[in-house]
């Protein structure tokens, strides 16, 4: 099998998202599957950023801790990933900049020279450091001028030309001066059409594919991209997508949204989330459909904001003063994020309860492959349920018809009450924060109070009976030594993980959550009956989903694999771990 | 210059049915005997009838507070939202079905206090929804503590030597922020009350309606004596769409005299009318099923 990890590294400010993007995408042009992984402190200039791509012949999971190529933009970018080199690592520099003792495959090409004599920005080494990447990986260069094209298509031709002699510098300098060194990684391969998307796309995705017709946000790190991504679509889909003057706006008129009759939903970050928490329990007793995006990053407080963590899951679960059933589901990749959020806004309309979908940095901003056909299938086979909506049609032709008052609370089996879409005629009722009576008016009787309450409480009942997914099972459960426990976005890391062990002869297996709350306390005791070595898995400091299955299910795994200093899971810390 | 008012309902669908004002009557309401707001309660009902709506066409949000819980005095769609939450609660209703007339019923605590921000900001959007702001100058619900809109010093449980701040002026605040309908009534004058009300109705954008109530039962500074006595009418010759004049009027609280009738009247376009995608003619809740994905994937190649 073909893998390799690419990494490139150099000032904020100097386009290293924009290049790594463009490199993720050549290698999915050219047949390839990639996942890839940013990392920026929060500044705009000035710090390093730096990313990184593992491309391989078969899907990738996460990330690979040796890096085979690096590019150097600046010195930092050396000094900081030096300890991931290994002797064949490629490391390419501008020699005029620093120069390097130790002995890799080192690879200088004069980007400040390309760029003097060229005329060209400072900023435009990268399109220099891209060209020679391909030359490198024996790569066509038609793949970069095809995408610098498409780039700068609105700028004309002149600008187009002048990037592309850029590229073109990069890539003969290396042909010219480096041919040995040419490996043929990236060669053109025939394959099926893929897309490269992050988590926050996959999320953007699937609303549109549910038809949510309002998003509504506060831009907050690392959820942003979701706003701007549908706010970029509006005009073609036809949402409409509002930044509102604060996270508790942003909640209340998705909300007013949702109850005018409307698919809506909010994207945010832990803190964004804080503000919106007394509207999650407004929905609860209003019983308004929402659908609520939450992208972990470290905390407490402001915390380190471009950074990963599965720190909130917790104050997910229990967000909202008083009780009321609501649903988590953390996907675990991209093609997961897409089914969970298209699911997502079919349990709100079902259950009538806000429904989250957590994400984090890593799942959030990182890229993977997904394939077209996998889309387009799960589009045509999605169905958008509305759930209890009464088909009461308007009542206008009579004259004189008395409104009536809609029994928008009514007691049922399933807790779920029909909803009418308001301006109905012939009919009226409100939703009430107050607890309230069947037909919405306020109540404080002890009878009304209980019924319900006992009604909003039966959601969760229908809910596990219904629509609760047990954990997905990787590798063989029965034969394995170890099983690892997981949830969300840490399953990559640990998917390639198990890779690794088992190539030095160790079973293992995973339990992957991505439905996680409610639990389902009965069926979940059988998975974990066996006597086996569990290890939980989560990039928190505390553990909270063991905490959460504890309190859920009386499930308690005693070893714990945890990190939380703001950075993903390497396989390989994992494997060390065994 | 003054607005000429077009008399046509802008919501009229509904032309066979007259409404009556029995048809709003929700439960008898809990009100202090003498509070300002069974005058408000009874000018919102008479103004639904006279511009022909019913409880089918009207959507109304409630913020907290004795003003609030006229949601159970009223029939109509309603939502009753979160303390200082019903103005981005009645944005996101009018967002989602532009069609459906939206009011807001809220007190001055719920609306400038707990909510001023979402107030500053719905004013910038010009939303097209009317705020009917129930301004008693002390919290009624939560038994009498001082309200942002108290007169300096002003005693109370939670400020027992007077409260240090200045109070906020409502018309000011709303004819700078962008509000394109100010209105002050007061609840001692239903009729007049009534047709602000209307006309803030009919008015496309965001129209908010101050009505200055005495609380009989916890602020004994703000009387109906008080205000009778501070009242009065702005006179015909008033340019309602001078904001520089407007601002005049809004700043004569300082000498505690109250003008009541349209201060501040601008057509602007509403927030709604500016969103590309809700021009073809259908609401949100009308529109159809966007299935093109092709259109969208392109970006991730």
């Amino acid at each position: 099998m073909n893998k390799f990890n690419w990494k490139i590294g150099g000032e904020a400010g100097f386009g290293i998202a924009t290049t790594g993007l463009v490199f993720s995408k050549i290698a999915s042009r050219l047949g390839y599957q990639i996942f890839d992984y940013i990392e920026y402190p929060s500044l705009i200039r000035g710090g390093h950023n730096s990313y990184e791509v593992v491309v391989s012949d078969e899907e990738v999971f996460g990330l690979k801790h040796p890096i085979d190529y690096l590019i150097c933009l600046n010195k930092d970018t050396f000094n900081f990933h030096k300890d991931r080199l290994h002797k064949d690592s490629f490391v390419v520099y501008d020699k005029d900049e620093f120069e390097i003792e130790e002995n890799y495959k080192k690879v200088t090409v004069p980007f400040n020279k390309i760029i003097k004599d060229n005329q060209g920005q400072p900023v435009m080494k990268n399109t220099v450091a891209l060209g020679a990447s391909l030359a490198l990986l024996g790569a066509d260069l038609n793949v970069l001028n095809e995408i610098i094209s498409e780039r700068f298509d609105k700028k004309g031709e002149t600008v187009i030309n002048f990037n592309q002699r850029f590229a073109g510098e990069g890539y003969n300098y290396i042909k010219e001066n480096y041919s040995s060194l040419i490996r043929p990684l990236l060669i053109n391969k025939q394959a099926s059409k893929k897309l490269v998307m992050t988590g926050n796309d996959a999320f953007a995705l699937g609303s549109v594919i549910a038809d949510c017709r309002m998003y509504a946000a506060y831009p907050m790190t690392p959820s942003s991209s979701v706003l701007h991504t549908l706010a970029s679509w509006q005009k073609t889909t036809g949402m409409v997508v509002r930044h509102a003057e604060d996270e508790i706006a942003v909640i209340n008129t998705a909300l007013g949204a949702s109850f005018a009759g409307v698919r809506a939903a909010v994207g945010t970050s832990g803190g964004g989330f804080a503000l919106m928490v007394e509207t999650v329990s407004l929905a609860g007793i209003t019983e308004t459909p929402v659908v609520i995006f939450i992208s972990q990053r470290p905390g407490p407080a402001t915390g380190m904001p471009t950074w990963t963590e599965q720190g909130d899951l917790l104050f997910t679960v229990h967000s909202g003063h008083g009780e009321f059933p609501k649903i988590v589901l953390a996907p675990g990749d991209q093609e997961e994020m897409i089914e969970l959020t298209a699911k997502a806004f079919n349990l709100a309309d079902i259950y009538q309860t806000p429904v989250f979908v957590l994400s984090d940095m890593y799942l959030s901003e990182s890229h993977k492959t997904v394939s077209y056909d996998f889309i387009s299938k799960f589009a045509s086979v999605y169905r958008v349920n509305r759930g209890k909506i009464s088909n009461l049609k308007s009542q206008i032709s009579k004259p004189n018809l008395k409104t009536q008052n809609f029994l928008r609370y009514k007691i049922t089996d399933d807790g779920v009450s029909e909803r009418l879409i308001p301006g109905t005629k012939g009919f009226f009722y409100q939703a009430n924060s107050y607890e309230h009576l069947e037909d919405g008016h306020t109540t404080e009787s002890s009878f009304e109070r209980n019924r319900q309450v006992e009604k909003r409480n039966r959601k969760t009942q229908s809910y596990l009976k219904q629509d609760f997914q047990m954990p997905r099972i990787y590798g063989d459960i029965n034969k394995a030594s170890v099983v690892f426990v997981s949830w969300g976005s840490t399953k990559g890391p640990i998917l390639e993980a198990m890779n690794m062990l088992t190539a030095k002869g160790r079973r293992t297996a995973l339990i992957h959550f991505n439905h996680i709350y409610p639990l389902d306390e009965n069926k979940l005791t059988q998975l974990f009956i066996r006597k086996k070595r569990h290890i939980l898995v989560e990039n928190n400091s505390t553990g909270q989903f063991g905490r959460l299955l504890r309190q859920e299910a009386g499930i308690n795994i005693i070893e714990k694999i945890l990190k939380y200093d703001g950075r993903p899971f390497w396989p390989e810390e994992i494997v060390n771990k065994i | 210059m003054l607005i000429k008012y077009n008399h046509y309902n802008r919501y009229n669908s509904y032309k066979n049915y007259m409404s009556s004002i029995n048809d709003f009557s929700g439960y008898q309401p809990t009100w202090c005997p003498g509070c300002g707001n069974w005058g408000i309660g009874s000018a919102v009902k008479t103004a639904l009838v006279q511009l022909n709506l019913d409880p089918s066409s009207v959507a109304m949000v409630f913020g907290i507070g004795c003003s609030g819980n006229m949601n159970d005095f009223i029939n109509t769609y309603g939502f009753h939202s979160l303390h200082g939450r019903a103005v981005p609660t009645a944005a996101g209703i009018k967002l989602a079905n532009h069609k459906l007339p939206v009011i807001v019923v809220v007190g001055d605590g719920d609306c400038y206090g707990e909510g001023g921000n979402h107030f500053i900001h719905a004013c910038r959007g010009n939303h097209d929804i009317t705020v009917i702001v129930h301004d008693n100058r002390v919290y009624g619900l939560t038994t009498g503590q001082a309200a942002p809109t108290s007169q300096k010093g002003f005693k109370s449980k939670s400020t027992p030597d007077g409260i240090i701040e200045i109070p906020v002026n409502p018309l000011s605040l709303a004819i700078v922020s962008g509000a394109t309908f100010v209105a002050q009534a007061f609840a001692g004058n239903a009729p007049q009350m009534t047709e602000i009300i209307k006309k803030a109705v009919e008015h496309e954008g965001f129209s908010v309606v101050n009505v200055i109530q005495p609380c009989v039962t916890f602020n004994k500074v703000n009387t109906y004596q008080y205000y009778l006595q501070r009242i009065y009418q702005i006179d015909k010759k008033h340019d309602v769409a001078n904001q520089e004049e407007a601002l005049k009027r809004a700043l004569e609280v300082n000498q505690e005299r109250f003008p009541l009738g349209i201060i501040y009247e601008q057509e602007k376009p509403a927030y709604h009318n500016q969103i590309p995608q809700l021009g073809s003619g259908k609401s949100l809740v009308e529109k159809d099923y966007f299935d093109n994905l092709s259109l969208l994937l392109k970006d991730f190649l």
